[in-house]
């Protein structure tokens, strides 16, 4: 299917304003029907479990244990999620995620994309034996290292700290490997114009080669920092003290003494899910492209 | 991580040719060693670091409590083969990743399909089946866990307003995986939704307004236009997501712990017994080389038939 | 004991840590390991508990808490609850690993040895506790013993919580298995049991005895382990194998127990939540479960009686556990902390009079001594039953929520269920047992 276009230009074309869109029902009344019927219930069926939810989280426990099929059992009330904020440790789940995907992203994408420029570039021994062995790793699954990670974080004597949550994640072979595939294709001329003029390679790759990758960087830290954000397996392995708890962690982990509380537990929810969702609102398209250039790997 | 982490997969097409200009032959200037040292450094101790002593782990006795460790040769891979527990949660993962990927190619295919027939309100389509693939996943196993709830869950509300019997969707042997599937659908299905809708809006549309011009119908159009042109693309995103069933863990451990009576445990968990549980980290580690050895097959076959497809 | 315990592995692992210092230091990430745990908590002077109490227990737990919280040297408590079961006790074996665990936390006693033996605990000071009222001879010989590791004291019991059958009054006192006292009479033979059993569904008009095991990791082997302990047969694991157990005697139990959940007179196929439901709504007289489903049954209005698992074989025992305290191993303890964990226990168990309520016995035997104990009905019914109590076989991978509870509830489900001959079971319990024991130990 040499034919086929890559789906990184794809957010260059919204759909509406593709001519050809449309077509692909044709002019008859009943395909569109049809499809416009398939999209109402398969959109209702994924956001059910969401309004489920927010529903059973803005009424009260008893009213929640009540059997029924009405979403709405009760008086509404917010007693659910003052009592989360209350407890407090949402809130420092919360700034934990932060400060672990926040440093996570911003590490990983300063030494992908440093190391994707040098790779491209070339120029010095041991490029191809440590390319070739990072784009080996892509295929080394992080969930697979979790038992020798954590007898390394055992003799480091790091385990329960932001740093033994952090380290590990900043290794990002695919990244890398996405970033260089960009800098492969970005012309040379202006770096070495700038060379001519006497910049020094740092000043070349600030000034020169960063503010033209700018979109691919945004797209790799969106990505980076989503997986971050809800990376479980790693950071629950990692860390035991609730006070440094991420918020998927946390959540999984610390019980309270009334025991399953379900107002309780969608309110808490639905708190977690908030921030990313918010960013999402807020950055849909550039979220939407990040997945699709990175998701194929850049293909 | 989510299901749908999209590592594994190595280059999926061509590299385009570098744009190489005659200086770099001489190689007199460049950014040079320096600039990959930050990220080699974290490379080689988290990850290179880590697969050699998982490597050597394997051969010991190594154990979470405070003790020493002495080599033990190839008993914990002995003991690993003949373990009749690695074997179903093998089997289990095998069986999680085929009730899992199907639908995950084909839903996301249909939605994209869906979505990028110009239907109005795209914002909201869109919006709707991506949204859970944000989720962390704890709130999706709360959500859920609430869903199946057996008593006054919405699932078995459902069911009862059917005149249906309520069903154990976590209690259940036979039933608990395909809960968990169903669950992992819904979280996950939007990132592949989103790769199809990419590739479909990149599609050129030429055949398809030829197509049209000869009067196919959009079904047809459907079958012998559109759906050929996203056979590539369904081959990625097949092998993307095979990779990343074949990698669960934390939706099945939050939600069943690997029960009822083990049915639902995936291999990553088995490893986090016997390691963590168990104290066995030895042990464990043996049990994921094993799996390891799997994945590697499956990326290899993958990555043949998918050269094959070139 | 004055002074720490014996030291257990200062092996490989610390040697490499202090080289690697050195390497993580490297790495610019001093800042961030020195956000370590403690000095991260909101408050970093508060004493870390943790505990795997939710629901009735875990809202007694908060009034002791309050309780000992309260006056000038009150303590300012940080609890953390998790989630009962094998999760509970692989995060506090990880904490402990990593060094920087909380200062007290809950342990079941049958798991002592899949804890003390790996370094994984640090031991109590004795003098410290008798310092604040605390000593050897406020509990029984019977769970004392096993505090201890290689003789050094490594928990302190704040319960005992035994495997008890709870009944109907009205339901026992018509089928005329009341003494004169109106509480249970004892049986003393397997054949009184099964006469009970067919009694008590004759009077209910449904079943007699109600028993949930069904795909439950522990229920079955709390039955058999009751049953097993009271014929003075010896159940060991030793490490290596094979399991020393009576097949006979095992045998013995399974088919009593096959004859007792008959599928008619009692029940075979419930699991936990439908045996208690059915106790709940009256469908049988009498049910086995643990004590600490009292204020679940309690809120049922049913005439409640209690008693300690009947004697129906020859010695008296009953099958239980202990909720107990212990101190995660920390790599480098603050004296002043331990001091303040050791202040923290004796004034809980001082507490215990409120851990009553939920059924629990407490091990603290001054309040068992208080008037207020004797008046609580019916957890008086059953108090003995710490002084005959029989914990799990110590090994690392025995005791509560362990995979060897589950792996011998398998066969005695089937066994339940008609699946399989009581023979067939024991020699499958037989081998599940030996192939633990022939896994190497890990704490060893």
């Amino acid at each position: 299917m040499s034919t086929t276009a890559s789906p990184v230009r794809a957010r260059r074309l919204p759909p509406r304003e593709r001519p050809g869109a449309p077509m692909l029902l044709g002019h008859g009344r009943l395909p569109r029907v049809l499809a416009g019927t398939a999209l109402v219930v398969l959109a209702a069926v994924w956001l059910l479990p969401l309004v489920w939810a927010v529903a059973t989280s803005v009424q009260s426990e008893q009213d929640v244990a009540k059997p029924g099929l009405s979403p709405f059992k009760g008086a509404f009330t917010l007693d659910a999620y003052q009592q989360i904020l209350e407890r407090g440790n949402v809130t420092v789940w919360a700034a934990n995620s932060f400060l672990v995907a926040g440093l996570v992203t911003l590490i990983t994408v300063a030494v992908s994309t440093l190391a994707a420029y040098g790779f491209s570039r070339g120029g010095f021994r041991g490029r191809r034996l440590l390319l070739t062995v990072t784009v080996a790793a892509v295929m080394v699954p992080p969930q697979l290292l979790v038992v020798p990670l954590f007898e390394q974080m055992l003799m480091f004597d790091l385990v329960d700290t932001y740093a033994a949550m952090i380290l590990p994640q900043v290794v990002a072979p695919m990244m890398v490997f996405i970033l260089k595939r960009f800098f492969d294709g970005v012309p040379r001329e202006l770096e070495d114009a700038a060379r001519l003029d006497g910049a020094s390679e740092v000043r070349v790759f600030l000034s020169v080669v960063l503010p033209l990758s700018r979109p691919i960087v945004a797209a790799v830290s969106i990505f980076v920092f989503i997986g971050a954000w809800n990376n479980f397996m790693w950071p629950f392995i990692v860390t035991n003290d609730p006070g440094l708890m991420t918020l998927p962690v946390g959540l999984a982990t610390v019980k309270d003494a009334f025991g399953i509380q379900y107002a309780q537990a969608m309110a808490s929810a639905l708190l977690a899910a908030l921030p990313l969702v918010v960013v999402f609102l807020l950055f849909q398209r550039r979220i939407v492209s990040s997945v699709a250039t990175t998701g194929l790997g850049g293909a | 991580m989510t299901t749908t982490t999209p590592v594994g997969a190595p280059a999926p097409t061509g590299e385009r040719p570098p744009v190489v200009s005659p200086r770099r032959r001489t190689g007199r200037r460049g950014p040079g060693p320096l600039f990959v040292l930050p990220f080699a450094v974290p490379f080689v101790l988290f990850l290179v670091w880590p697969v050699l002593q998982g490597i050597w782990m394997s051969f010991t006795d190594s154990s979470l409590a405070l003790r020493d460790t002495s080599f033990v040769g190839l008993d914990n891979y002995a003991e690993a083969f003949g373990d009749p527990d690695v074997w179903s949660s093998l089997g289990n993962t095998v069986l999680f990743t085929a009730a899992s990927s199907v639908p995950l190619v084909l839903v996301a295919l249909a939605m994209a399909l869906l979505v990028h027939s110009g239907l109005a309100g795209q914002w909201v389509w869109r919006l709707s089946f991506f949204v859970p693939y944000l989720l962390p996943v704890t709130v999706v196993t709360l959500i859920w866990t609430w869903l199946y709830q057996p008593d006054v869950g919405l699932g078995n509300e459902l069911l009862g307003a059917l005149g249906l019997e309520p069903v154990g969707w976590l209690s259940d042997e036979s039933v608990a995986m395909w809960s968990v599937a169903a669950l992992t659908v819904w979280w996950t299905v939007g990132f592949n939704f989103l790769l199809y809708l990419a590739a479909l809006q990149s599609l050129p549309t030429v055949f398809d307004e030829a197509a049209a011009l000869d009067g196919a119908g959009a079904w047809r159009r459907l079958w012998s236009v559109t759906l050929p042109q996203l056979r590539r693309t369904t081959v990625l995103v097949a092998m993307l997501q095979i990779l990343a069933s074949l990698k669960v863990f934390d939706q099945i451990y939050i939600l069943t712990k690997g029960g009822p009576n083990g049915s639902t445990r995936p291999i990553l968990e088995y490893v986090y017994d016997v390691g963590f549980t168990g104290y066995r980290l030895g042990y464990a580690s043996a049990v994921s080389y094993v799996f390891f050895a799997l994945v590697i097959v499956v990326s290899l076959a993958q990555l043949r038939l998918f050269r094959q497809e070139d | 004991m004055p002074g720490p315990g014996p030291a257990p592995g200062i092996g490989r692992r610390r040697l490499l840590r202090y080289g690697a210092a050195g390497a993580s230091a490297l790495l610019a990430t001093g800042s961030l390991t020195g956000c370590s745990s403690r000095a991260s908590a909101s408050d970093a002077s508060a004493l870390n508990v943790w505990d795997l109490f939710q629901g009735g227990d875990g809202m007694l737990m908060d009034d002791m808490i309050r309780a000992v919280s309260k006056g000038s040297d009150g303590f300012d408590v940080d609890r953390t609850i998790l989630d009962w079961g094998p999760s509970y006790y692989t995060k506090l074996a990880m904490s402990a690993a990593g060094g920087r665990a909380s200062d007290v936390a809950v342990l079941h006693l049958s798991r002592l040895a899949g804890y003390a033996p790996g370094g994984l605990l640090d031991p109590f000071d004795l003098d410290l506790l008798a310092e604040f009222g605390v000593t050897e001879k406020h509990f029984t010989p019977a769970v004392w013993a096993r505090t201890k590791h290689e003789g050094v004291v490594y928990a302190i019991p704040l319960d005992v919580h035994p495997f008890i059958v709870f009944y109907d009054r009205d339901a026992a006192d018509r089928a005329g298995l009341l003494d004169t006292e109106g509480e249970l009479a004892p049986m003393g033979s397997p054949k009184a049991m099964l006469e009970a059993g067919k009694a008590l569904a004759e009077v209910t008009g449904k079943s007699g005895i109600l028993f949930g095991h069904v795909t439950d990791t522990a229920q079955n082997w709390r039955q058999f382990a009751a049953l097993y302990a009271q014929t003075g047969a010896a159940f060991t694991l030793p490490d290596g194998g094979p399991a020393e157990i009576d097949t006979d005697a095992a045998v013995q139990v399974v088919s009593f127990m096959q004859q007792l959940f008959d599928g008619r007179t009692n029940p075979n196929n419930l699991d936990y939540n439908s045996a208690l439901a059915g106790f709940l709504g009256g469908r049988g007289g009498m049910a086995m479960l643990g004590e600490w489903e009292l204020p679940t049954l309690r809120k049922s209005g049913i005439p409640l009686g209690a008693a300690p698992f009947p004697q129906v074989f020859g010695k008296p025992a009953v099958y239980t556990d202990s909720h107990s305290y212990v101190l995660p191993h920390q790599s480098s303890p603050d004296p002043a902390r331990r001091r303040q964990a050791h202040r923290y226990v004796a004034e809980i168990l001082k507490q215990s009079l409120t851990w009553a309520s939920a059924g629990h016995i407490p091990a603290y035997q001054p309040v068992l001594a208080e008037p207020a104990y004797a008046k609580l009905d019916p957890q008086s019914s059953y108090a003995d039953a710490g002084k005959v109590a029989v914990l799990d076989p110590p090994n690392w991978f025995a005791g509560a929520a362990s995979n060897f509870q589950n792996r011998m509830c398998q066969p005695l489900q089937s066994a339940l269920l008609g699946n399989t001959s009581a023979e067939k079971a024991v020699r499958q319990m037989v081998r599940e047992a030996n192939t633990l024991l022939r896994q190497p130990n890990p704490v060893a």
